[in-house]
């Protein structure tokens, strides 16, 4: 199958792209590094006061689930500048003059997207670990919060390869992605527990997809295999990415066609 | 021999009306070093495009190797190779990485790609470099790689998209060695586009001249330049505003004077033997109290054979471009 031989060669290009230029790596880091050794610190005697997160459980517990989702959306937006420089430099069209399989510039991207969600999200839990938040569901419990993170990233990835390949302006990426992110971010139970926030917070955070992908590693995390959080969560996820990708794949046919 | 390139009545209308391409046909043979001489913006790269199977055409048929290019696009790509105007290496990948991609997405068997690969860093000259980032290239290593790249499969038909625009000469110069052995020992057939008048003489063994998306004039080299029947004198005045109409009314009344022309340096003048009229000018500008700044002359050019079609010379412009959009931006 030349789909899948070709989607390996283009994941392997961009997996050596990404290995050769770790200071990509440390800046994707850096923000939920600093979230977890950091801020965890600072808000660290929440855990003191009844009733605001659950009984036995440390914030630094309960913040690695949003940290893992602010990791998730950094990568993610950088999907969209990684096209960007393929078009400007010509090297998509240079593919695009060989009998590549068209879909499979996509899969590889969107593959190594993951895979790299994947190796983030095992460093931060590993950080966590020896801080001292455990994942209770274990090892499968592990597999599924990477399948939740990487699954979420690539529905976000399509925001931002979408965005790129319409714009062709990495600076927009970036502007329109931070926009997007951030107040989604904030108004989800992400960093908070959903009864500290005030009442039009709770409310907005009822239709923010981020709040059911956050719920379901949290629940992982915390309290076991909780399936009415975790499937629900999945099925948001799934809507998000079907509405993204199909504008990833619109783009992606004009620039190809 | 049959042709591997034929075009018929294309034409290439942008979204935004301009005609970039205004109802050429041409064809190539089999083996041929064929070229494109245009200045920037004659349609040259346009043309490329749509033949690679980059740019869907307004109209007009096209038939690349005895393939349809509206019906048989993965057949046609699968025997060119390619090398765009922008070098499109991956700085973080080596130069054998590099070509290996290629040969990859031409599904190529991993064991001839690597017996292929050290046949073309040989050739461009590479072994050296080729375990290094091609990020840590020089300009004209990176092009030079970029040809390699384009060449792993072993293409029936190299397109050439001003490959040596923006080198130095000595690069330039090597770059044309690689071509012609090419032509010459592995009988690729190439479309070459240039702005260098230079290059397309040297190089091609027949060429279109394209200006504002046509086809001014085809033939080869030295057939074109025999077309132009006479040297060409280039004149210019030191008050050339005042003076053109009066000096060419003295020139246009000497024997052996074919043509004259207004040009950049003020005049140029068309002539069976140059060497012995230019004494002829001089005395009689000069007896007219016309001032010379300079005379020069020489055999005909293929700028002279621009300059006969258009009315213009090539401007060579030697710019250091901001990376263009993939497909020009303006569809």
């Amino acid at each position: 199958m030349t789909l899948l031989s070709d989607t390996r060669y283009i994941f392997v290009r961009y997996m050596t792209k990404l290995i050769r230029t770790p200071i990509l790596l440390f800046f994707s880091l850096f923000q939920p590094l600093l979230f977890l050794l950091l801020f965890t610190q600072l808000l660290g005697r929440l855990g003191n006061f009844p009733g605001i997160l659950p009984p036995g459980v440390g914030y630094l517990e309960f913040a690695t689930a949003g940290i893992l989702m602010q990791n998730a959306f950094g990568s993610a937006l950088q999907s969209g500048n990684s096209i960007v420089a393929d078009i400007d430099s010509g090297f998509l069209q240079k593919m695009l003059v060989t009998p590549v399989s068209r879909p499979a510039i996509l899969l590889g991207r969107l593959s190594s997207d993951a895979f790299r969600v994947v190796i983030q999200t095992a460093i931060i839990l590993g950080l966590a670990y020896a801080l001292g938040a455990y994942v209770t569901t274990g090892v499968i419990g592990i597999l599924l919060i990477f399948f939740t993170l990487a699954f979420f990233g690539l529905a976000w990835s399509g925001i931002s390869l979408a965005l790129g390949m319409k714009t062709r302006s990495s600076e927009t990426v970036f502007a329109i992605g931070g926009v997007i992110t951030f107040p989604l971010l904030f108004l989800s139970p992400a960093l908070f527990p959903i009864s500290f926030l005030p009442d039009w917070v709770q409310t907005v955070s009822k239709f923010n997809p981020v709040s059911y992908a956050v719920d379901a590693s949290r629940a992982l995390m915390i309290n076991g295999y909780d399936w009415a959080t975790i499937l629900p969560a999945w099925g948001v996820i799934g809507l998000v990415a079907l509405i993204t990708m199909s504008a990833t794949l619109y783009q992606f046919r004009k620039v190809v066609s | 021999m049959s042709d591997v390139i034929s075009v018929k009545n294309l034409v290439e209308v942008y979204s935004d009306g301009t005609k970039a391409v205004d109802d050429i046909s041409f064809n190539v043979r089999e083996g041929e070093f064929f070229g494109f001489l245009g200045p920037n913006g004659a349609g040259k790269s346009t043309t490329i495009k749509i033949l690679t199977t980059l740019l869907r055409k307004t109209s007009g048929a096209v038939e690349i190797a005895g393939f349809n290019l509206d019906s048989a696009a993965s057949d046609i790509r699968k025997i060119i190779g390619v090398q765009s105007q922008e070098t499109t290496v991956d700085g973080d990948l080596t130069g054998r990485e590099n070509i290996e991609l290629q040969g990859h997405f031409h599904q190529m068997k991993s064991e001839n790609i690597k017996r292929r690969i050290d046949e073309l860093l040989g050739l461009v000259g590479l072994e050296e470099a080729a375990e290094k980032r091609a990020r840590n290239y020089s300009g004209g290593m990176k092009k030079r790689l970029d040809l390699a790249t384009a060449l792993i499969h072993k293409p029936k038909l190299l397109f050439l998209d001003e490959p040596t625009t923006g080198l130095d000469p000595q690069s330039r110069a090597a770059i044309w060695g690689y071509l012609q052995k090419l032509n010459k020992d592995e009988g690729i057939t190439i479309f070459l586009t240039t702005q260098y008048l230079e290059e397309a003489d040297k190089l091609c063994k027949r060429l279109s001249i394209i200006d504002s998306g046509k086809i001014v004039a085809s033939g080869s080299p030295t057939e074109l330049k025999r077309e132009i029947g006479a040297d060409s004198i280039r004149i210019s005045l030191e008050n050339c505003k005042k003076d053109t109409s009066r000096a060419k009314e003295i020139i246009k009344t000497m024997t052996d004077v074919t043509d004259i022309m207004e040009s950049e340096e003020c005049l140029t003048v068309y002539a069976k033997n140059a060497g012995l009229l230019i004494a002829d000018i001089v005395r009689a500008l000069d007896s007219s109290d016309i001032r010379l700044a300079s005379v020069t002359f020489s055999s005909p050019s293929l700028d002279d054979v621009f300059m006969k079609h258009t009315g213009k010379r090539i401007r060579t412009e030697e710019l250091v471009k901001a990376p263009s959009r993939m497909f020009g931006g303006r569809r």
